[in-house]
């Protein structure tokens, strides 16, 4: 009864998974390591070209540079998050969940206008600070995007730090320095590492903010592979290197799953820890200060560029205006090649809730067998379904135009769905199981006791106490979606142009009010598809 | 109404095997699983209910093998030791269910859920969240759950171990009311033999997987078949003696058998009647409200007794050095 109903269940997720990433996987790797026969030779050639060596060496580099200054941001955030009670503290939470949320070409664009020959900053301190199309602002915009993450998956672990540990280590006579090294520390370590290979994970595939930041000399090897292959028209190099990225993305992220594992082993105790209410002598003196500074710095660096494109997007030749905004909204003023703005917004809204649907197609039943039966080769396909997770948009792009070209498939938006779901799915997955997880599995047992079948268990008592991680998965997966580039951008045909691809677009014609515009209203946009999303998910379960 | 019957049911681990050979319960019956923790009880529970499918064996209600049948379909409550309530449903909505479940019609389901949580005392509770619940609240909704879709079979693991001892001690005897009013089949898992024995018609103690002995709470409490079940239940007195002639003797203390040789003799210390004499010696004692526990020396074996202090032939403040002492009640292990 249950293998019959475990199969079916997943047949259709597992053939979504063969068809819109092994096989395309596989198209790459054939291109990349075939030659009438097996063969290394152009990932050889690729290895021993100087630029190429650079490229990868850079993307490491950049990625762990990001992750340390991930790390330095989110630390301390975690710390006073944990063990602090302080005015202000949920809103800082609020905004912390921005970066979670925004484009990731937008925040680019905010640099630019922050960083840039005429930006904001560079006009306030009077001088160009070199930040701009450098690793530097690469690194910044990394750690912009990641530091809540360690916030949040720290200051979790921290609040579950037993305090009797430290009360007894401090009977014992360890203090200050001592105690957290000796006890603190090794508690908290595997929350720092799990999220720290995250951070790098991200920071290594990452495609929008090092191609925009990074420019030409700064390119990752996510940026590499979309230049040979896009401007170029060089799919071998393009296959080679993606083969190289897909070889390392995959051991990064079996480390990450595997930290992962640890991470929740740790998460699951139960002993929370209250925060410490400050006085108002507490808040006056240093270490208030130096909270009110860690969240003044958190609220700036956070809400800048958000600010900068608001701005810019209401300048209009040096006098507030709505010009940019009724230019992109003019037909005829017709700048993204072959569509107007309200088909880009169309398009994204359609891609967006695509992507959210089939992610939850695919997402929902595996993570419900993956929790609910055991069967065979279970722990393989756990594998097989997070894989996709060490898949980047580029590397995903080539695969169907290797795969995809010669089929009617290549003309139709269904392509571009699959990648994003491709992309998104596992988190929404990862959403799932863990709400799942937390659902006690007397409840189940009660229900059949109670007369319900398997599937009426499920629909009335674990889907409703899953759909909180429904609908956070849900979200994710729009906001991916809808700020998806890549991949978009490589498989849209001009009438399927996305409001991403536009501001792209846009910044490549170096018409920043018309991209900044664009960009609000794709905040805008994403902001009420969340709020869809949530009202829905709360009526439907 | 259903008698149930286990047979042969095997059921193993890696690092733990259960083996229930021969295991019935009468109808209407109350009958307790009692045992250590992790020694199988849960396990049991769950085979009959159909949650754990046993290696080999058979699971058998009135006669007709359930074995095949999912746990749906088996006509079972059950009332878990976390009461299982659905948290994101009322207190109605939570002893609706299993009427839902069945599509009974609207009217006849409000009738019911009020019915049951009659039963259980909790009437106007209706529209409360568990959350908004006390412990011994939520689990007499998870009583009345339970026992609303009239079940032919009554489960309970240890639906009162997270409560404290007050209020345990009330919500037993209304268990125990309400299984009496509907003569429902019960099993009941316990880890408390005090709770055990105030509550069943019959006791099953368990031991690593195993059935020890079966039988009514005084049988065992007096006439253990085995150590395990001696100590479980209680204080006991054990003495390894010589039988000769008929009689077996530590010191002057002597019980007649009909065995010879070597025999293990068993006792409770309230079996043990204190009088003036010099047959022991007192080595401590320890006074507990209304009555006295004295650990007495006989012959190089030790006995406890334990008497109300009223009995005593002596002052408690001022107990001799010897007692003398008789033995009412005993058996042999
Ligand atoms: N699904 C399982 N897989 C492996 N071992 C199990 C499983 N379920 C129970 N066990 C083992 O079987 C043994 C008996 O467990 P069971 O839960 O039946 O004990 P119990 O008598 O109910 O104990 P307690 O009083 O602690 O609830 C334990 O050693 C447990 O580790
Ligand atoms: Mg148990």
């Amino acid at each position: 009864m249950r293998v019959r109903a475990s199969k079916l269940l997943i047949f259709a997720p597992a053939a979504f998974l063969l068809a819109f990433f092994y096989l395309p996987l596989g198209s790459i790797l054939k291109i990349g390591l075939w030659e009438e026969g097996p063969t290394l030779k152009p990932i050889i050639e690729v290895l021993s070209n100087e630029y190429h060596r650079r490229v990868i060496l850079f993307t490491i580099g950049q990625a762990l540079a990001s992750t340390g200054l991930t790390l330095l941001l989110g630390l301390p955030g975690a710390y006073i998050f944990a063990r602090y009670e302080f005015p202000g503290k949920r809103l800082l939470k609020a905004i912390l969940t921005v970066p979670f949320v925004m484009p990731s070409i937008m925040v680019a664009l905010g640099f630019i206008l922050l960083f840039g020959k005429s930006g904001i900053i560079t006009s306030l301190i009077g001088r160009d600070l070199g930040i701009l199309y450098s690793w530097k602002a690469i690194i910044l915009a990394h750690a912009f995007y990641n530091f809540p993450i360690v916030i949040r998956m720290v200051s979790a672990l921290w609040q579950r730090v037993n305090p009797h540990y430290e009360e007894a280590a401090m009977a014992l006579g360890a203090r200050g320095w001592r105690l957290f090294w000796r006890v603190t520390l090794p508690l908290i370590s595997p929350a720092i590492f799990a999220s720290a290979m995250l951070t790098f994970v991200f920071c290594f595939l990452s495609f929008s903010i090092p191609l925009i930041l990074g420019g030409y000399r700064y390119a990752t090897i996510e940026v590499d592979i979309f230049t040979s292959i896009m401007t170029l028209l060089d799919f071998r190099t393009g296959s080679a290197l993606a083969v190289i990225q897909i070889i390392l993305s995959m051991a990064f992220m079996y480390i990450y799953l595997r930290a992962l594992d640890s991470y929740a082993k740790r998460e699951e105790q139960r002993v929370l820890q209250r925060e410490k209410r400050l006085t108002r002598k507490e808040l006056l003196s240093l270490k208030g200060a130096l909270i009110g500074l860690y969240s003044l710095t958190v609220f700036i660096f956070i809400l800048a560029p958000l600010i900068a494109v608001i701005y810019d997007s209401l300048q209009f030749n040096g006098s507030w205006s709505l010009e940019w905004y009724r230019r992109i909204f003019s037909a005829e003023y017709n700048p993204m090649f072959g569509a107007t703005t309200f088909t880009a917004i169309k398009n994204s809204l359609l891609f967006g809730f695509g992507t959210v649907i089939f992610s939850i197609t695919v997402g929902l039943p595996i993570a419900y067998a993956l929790y609910r039966w055991d069967f065979r080769g279970k722990r393989l396909f756990d594998v097989l379904a997070m894989l996709p997770l060490a898949s980047s948009s580029i590397t995903l792009g080539l695969g169907y135009i290797a795969l995809f070209s010669k089929t009617p498939l290549y003309y139709s938006p269904i392509l571009i769905i699959a990648a994003h779901t491709i992309i998104a799915y596992p988190f929404v997955l990862r959403a799932v199981s863990t709400s799942l997880k937390k659902i006690r599995p007397t409840l189940w047992e009660a229900a059949l006791s109670l007369g319900a079948r398997e599937w009426q268990a499920f629909l009335k008592v674990e889907l409703p106490l899953a759909a909180g991680g429904l609908i956070v998965g849900s979200i994710f997966a729009f906001a991916m979606s809808i700020a998806e580039l890549g991949a978009t951008y490589m498989l849209a045909k001009p009438e399927y142009t996305t409001i991403t691809v536009a501001i792209y677009k846009f910044l490549g014609a170096r018409q920043f009010g018309s991209a900044s515009a664009l960009s609000v209203l794709l905040m805008a946009v994403s902001t009420a598809g969340f709020l869809i999303i949530e009202r829905v998910g709360e009526e439907a379960w | 109404m259903v008698t149930i019957e286990l047979s042969g049911i095997k059921k193993a681990w890696e690092d733990f095997k259960l083996e229930i050979n021969d295991l019935r319960v009468k109808d209407g019956e109350f009958l307790t699983l009692l045992g250590p923790s992790g020694c199988g009880k849960t396990t049991t529970l769950r085979i009959i209910a159909g949650f754990e499918k046993p290696d080999s064996g058979e699971i058998l209600f009135d006669g007709k093998s359930v074995n095949e049948l999912p746990p749906y379909e088996r006509g079972i409550g059950i009332v878990f030791q976390d009461y299982a309530l659905f948290p994101h449903m009322s207190v109605f909505k939570n002893v609706a269910f299993g009427l839902e479940m069945r599509r009974l019609p609207k009217a006849e389901i409000e009738r019911r859920v009020k019915w049951a949580l009659e039963l259980v005392g909790l009437k106007g509770f209706e529209n409360r969240y568990p959350e908004q619940l006390s412990g011994g609240q939520q689990q007499r909704v998870a009583l009345a759950r339970a026992l609303v879709v009239e079940p032919q079979v009554l489960l309970l693991d240890e639906p009162l171990s997270n409560l404290d001892a007050k209020i345990r001690e009330r919500l037993r005897g209304e268990i125990r009311r309400i299984q009496r009013e509907l003569g429902i089949t019960t099993i009941y898992v316990t880890h408390d033999q005090e709770e055990a024995m105030a509550i069943s018609d019959r006791i099953a103690v368990m031991n690593v997987g195993k059935l020890e002995q079966v039988g009514s709470p005084l049988e065992l409490y007096y006439r253990p078949k085995t150590e395990f079940v001696a100590r479980f239940l209680g204080l006991s007195n054990i003495l390894e003696l010589e039988a000769r002639n008929g009689v077996a003797c530590a010191g002057k203390l002597c019980f007649p058998v009909e065995r010879e040789g070597r025999v293990r003799i068993f006792f409770r210390p309230e079996s043990v009647v204190i009088e003036s004499g010099d047959d022991a010696e007192i080595l401590d004692y320890e006074l507990l409200p209304g009555r006295i526990r004295l650990r007495l020396e006989l012959d190089g074996n030790t006995i406890i007794a334990e008497r109300f202090l009223e009995e005593l032939p002596f002052r408690p403040e001022r107990p001799p050095r010897r007692v003398g002492l008789k033995v009412t009640r005993f058996s042999l292990l």
